[in-house]
Formats: structure tokens, sequence, C-alpha cells
């Protein structure tokens, strides 16, 4: 009988763990890539984008809408989306990865730490380490990262009369302030 | 009694389920989150064209708000030795049919005035385009809609712009010609455009002729219908070509005068668009080569022409990343 019921409590204690696991979502985030030429620094940012955490289990997921890439140039932009990452056929790059180490998000600090998973843009998967720094503040999460992306990767194509020009990969800066999440009501 | 160990078993599916739903369904959430009703609000076609003209006719693309286009429009000579063209004149590339340099302003990214002055006819325009609805990626709205509007004034001598027939009276309204029309486009996927452009030109003052077939007078109001198509080959090369159809009787039959027609290559270098080009127009805007054309690409009558154009910020350096 001490075996069952110890079963049951940590039966409840998972599921108690689980259904409440706590899931921060992003007030704020700006994801920023530049490929500088010597002509012109292209560049463009995003500020639409939610990404997600799961506290519990450290899962980190996000979903990117291209055509909310923001460029100093508008006809870039148009560019940028009609000929490099074709928004109309991949209309979002992706993330969904975990935290490497275990972090107690709950108590403020700063943490370096990293994250694996899969990053997906052009429509093109590749599994990826990326890191980056935490810090937890009274009740908020704040990530920052900076890492490249490789055009090539991605099955992004450089028109051969910019090879050369345009550099192969593309520097992103990553930052999010995250906060717990709530059911939003129904206005 | 349900024995501890199924009960186990049965529970820790029942969890291993849940967590596997509880880590998959983060970006559902997302989706509920991220912009409440956003499954419905629709996000507009881009780049159904490249520019605001294909070869002859407009697009409904125009310049973004606070740019300024400035382009240079280039149509030689006829490249046939029937219509003055062959070898002597190195295949038209002596000759200048028209020149056309111009500033399109972009006041919002839909509503873009310009000016221009071209070669022939000595012509200065003013020209507004104004792009009423745009076509959506999910279809909520099938097709772009623009209205575009032209008025041109001929400066030329009188001695010139008279020539042929003289009124009773010279008049600088009779210098005046307009064109106003609809662009209707639609994206139908990366490779084809389209666009249907039914139009309307008025000019103050024309010469009387008769068309010696049908006896049908020249008349100052002129109804058309254009066609423009861009059919991707590769993501950046392009076939286009454009049409008009003249319901002009005294143009019909006529054996002076053709319905515009130019058909040409687009490039994409992935920072600047080339348009090669070849059209029996000698004119290059509406209020020119509408009324005007009279070269037949059967006979040669076509020329090589090219346009070139570059985009400025205007307004200094804003900080478009704040």
């Amino acid at each position: 009988m001490v075996s069952k019921r110890h079963f049951l409590l940590s039966i409840a204690c998972i599921a108690t763990n689980i259904m409440f696991a706590q899931i921060y979502i992003a007030s704020t985030c700006e994801i920023s890539f530049s490929a500088p030429t010597p002509i012109e620094d292209i560049a463009g940012v995003n500020k639409v984008a939610k990404p997600l955490l799961n506290a519990t289990t450290g899962d980190l997921q996000m979903k990117i809408p291209m055509t909310s890439f923001i460029f100093e140039k508008p006809l870039m932009q148009e560019h940028f989306n009609e000929n490099y990452v074709e928004s109309e056929k991949y209309p979002y790059a992706m993330f969904k990865g975990k935290l490497n180490d275990k972090i107690d998000l709950s108590k403020d600090g700063e943490y370096k730490t990293s994250v694996t998973g899969k990053l997906t843009i052009h429509g093109v998967e590749k599994d990826r380490t990326i890191e980056g720094t935490i810090v937890v503040k009274g009740g908020t999460i704040i990530m920052t990262s900076s890492f490249k992306v490789t055009f090539a990767d991605h099955d992004i194509s450089i028109p051969a009369l910019y090879s050369g020009v345009i550099p192969p990969d593309a520097v992103i800066k990553f930052t999010t302030q995250l906060e717990p999440y709530k059911k939003e009501t129904k206005n | 009694m349900i024995s501890s160990k199924k009960m186990f078993a049965a529970c820790s599916l029942f969890l291993f389920t849940l967590q596997l739903y509880a880590q998959d369904d983060m970006l559902k959430l997302l989706d509920s989150v991220d912009a409440p009703g956003k499954k419905y609000k629709s996000e507009r076609t881009i780049a159904t064209f490249k520019g605001s003209k294909i070869i002859n006719v407009q697009t409904t693309e125009t310049v973004k708000k606070g740019t300024m286009d400035f382009n240079i429009t280039h149509n030689f000579g006829n490249i046939g030795e029937k219509s003055n063209g062959g070898v002597h004149t190195l295949y038209g590339l002596d000759d200048i049919s028209d020149v056309r340099i111009g500033f399109d302003f972009g006041i919002t990214n839909d509503l873009t005035i310009g000016v221009g002055r071209s070669k022939r006819k000595e012509l200065i325009d003013g020209l507004i385009k104004y792009r009423i609805v745009s076509q959506t990626t999910n279809n909520h709205f099938p097709f772009s809609l623009a209205l575009y509007g032209d008025v041109s004034y001929s400066p030329q001598a009188a001695s010139v712009f008279y020539a042929g027939g003289q009124p009773e009276k010279q008049n600088d309204l009779h210098r005046f010609s307009y064109v106003g029309q609809m662009v209707i486009a639609r994206k139908f996927n990366w490779r084809l455009s389209a666009e249907l452009l039914p139009t309307f030109q008025h000019r103050n003052y024309v010469v009387g002729y008769v068309n010696p077939e049908n006896k049908a007078e020249e008349n100052n109001d002129l109804f058309s219908l254009g066609a423009g198509v861009r059919f991707k080959l590769t993501k950046r090369f392009a076939i286009i070509a454009d049409y008009y159809y003249l319901f002009s009787e005294y143009r019909h039959q006529n054996p002076g005068f053709f319905d515009p027609l130019g058909i040409g290559f687009e490039i994409d270098t992935g920072g600047h668009i080339f348009h090669i080009t070849f059209t029996n127009t000698s004119g290059i805007i509406e209020n020119n080569y509408l009324p005007d054309t009279t070269d037949n690409w059967l006979k040669g009558g076509f020329k090589f022409g090219f346009n070139i154009s570059r985009v400025f910020n205007l307004g200094g350096k804003k900080k478009w990343n704040k």
C-alpha cells in the first residue's frame, strides 16, 4: 500500500507540474538581421514575433512572420520578400528548441546558456545550437542572443552578380522580454 | 480493486500524452495569442509587377512612400530595313524615337505623383496614380485596382504643332491632352501576373484627317483597352508583353496606324530591374503613343528600348528601425 500511495503522490506532483507548467510569452521581441555590403547595409528588423518559453521544461518556440521585417529601403524589403526568402511560399521562420541548462527561472540572476533545436527559414530546417544569455528579474525573463545564419544552409540563393558583394551569412540579433502567460480575456 | 501497477501504467500513459501535447502546442497557443483574428486578416500581394510600367502600359505598382523614382526611358529607331532601319542605322541604334526623363514621388504607398518630359512632341506631362485596392495573399480580395491619369502639354512651335491643318484660331488649350485609365491586375502565382486597362484619351486639338479605307474621321476622343502580362521563366528572368486595342474607326484598317504592341525581357539582378524591350511605339507615354503608333511590327517597325530607374529615399535618415 505504501508503494501505491507513493505512486499516486508522484503522479499528482507531475500532473500539477504539467498543468501549471509556467509558460512565458514575449511582451516585446526584436529580431534584427544585417548583412553589410560595400554599397549599403542590408538590414531589417522584426518586432512582431512572440516567442514562447516553457519555464518548466525549458522549451523555447517561436514563429516569425517574414513579411514583418522592416527595412530602411522599402524596395529592399520587397526584394527580400520576393526574391530571397520568398515570403509568399514560406511566410514564417520557425524555431523549436530546448534550453540546454536547467535554470531556475523563478530566481533572479543572469545565466549564460544555449538552446538546441530546429531552425526553419525559407522552408529549410536546420539543427542548431545557439548561445545566449538569460536575465531573470522580478518575474520577467530577458533573453538575448547573437548568431549567424548562412544563406546557403537555407537554400537562399545570392544572384551571381552579387556573390562576393553580399556576404554568405547574416548576423541575427535577438532580444526578447518574456512575461508569464495569462489567458486573455475575451473583449 | 485496480492494481497499482495498472493504474500507474494508465496514468503515465495519460501524462505522457499530456506532456507531448503541452510541448508541441505552445505554438498553437501562439495562434490564439499572436494576433487575434489574424487568420482572417489578409496580407497584400507584393510585386505583382516590377516597376510602374511593363513596357508601354502602366501597372498597379506605385512608388513607395517617401521615395522618389528617377527614371529614363529610351526608344531607339526601327530595327527593320523596310521601316528605315537596317544596317545603315545600325538597326535603329542611330535614331532616337523618344526619350523621357521622369520623376515620380511616393506620397503614400498607394499614391504616386510624377512629372516628365519627352522628346517626342516636347511633351511635358504630369501624372497621378492611385491604387484603390490591393490583391491579398489569401484571395480575400482577388485583384488590384489602380486609377491612372496623365495630363500632357506640348510646347512645340506653332508651325510644327499645327502642321497639317490650321485652326481658325490658335489657342494654348489645344496643346493639352489627357489620358485616364483603370488598371486591373492579378498575380495568379509567382510566375504569372496579368492586367487589363480600360482607357480613355482626349486630345483638345486634332487635325480632321479621314481614313482612306472607311471614310471615318479622326476624333478627339479615343477609347482603348490595354493588356499586359509578365511570365517568369526563372525567379529572376521573365518575359513581358503588353498591347492596346484601339477602338477607333479612323484607325481601323487605316494603313498608317497600328495597335501598340511591346514584347521584352525583364531581368532582376537582385537589386535592380532591367527591361529590354521591343515595341512598335515611338512615344513613351500614353498621350504620345496611343494616337500615334504608325509603325508595323510585320515590316520591322519595332524599336529596341530600355528603361533605367533609380529609387532614392527622401527625407534624410529616418530612424527606420526604431
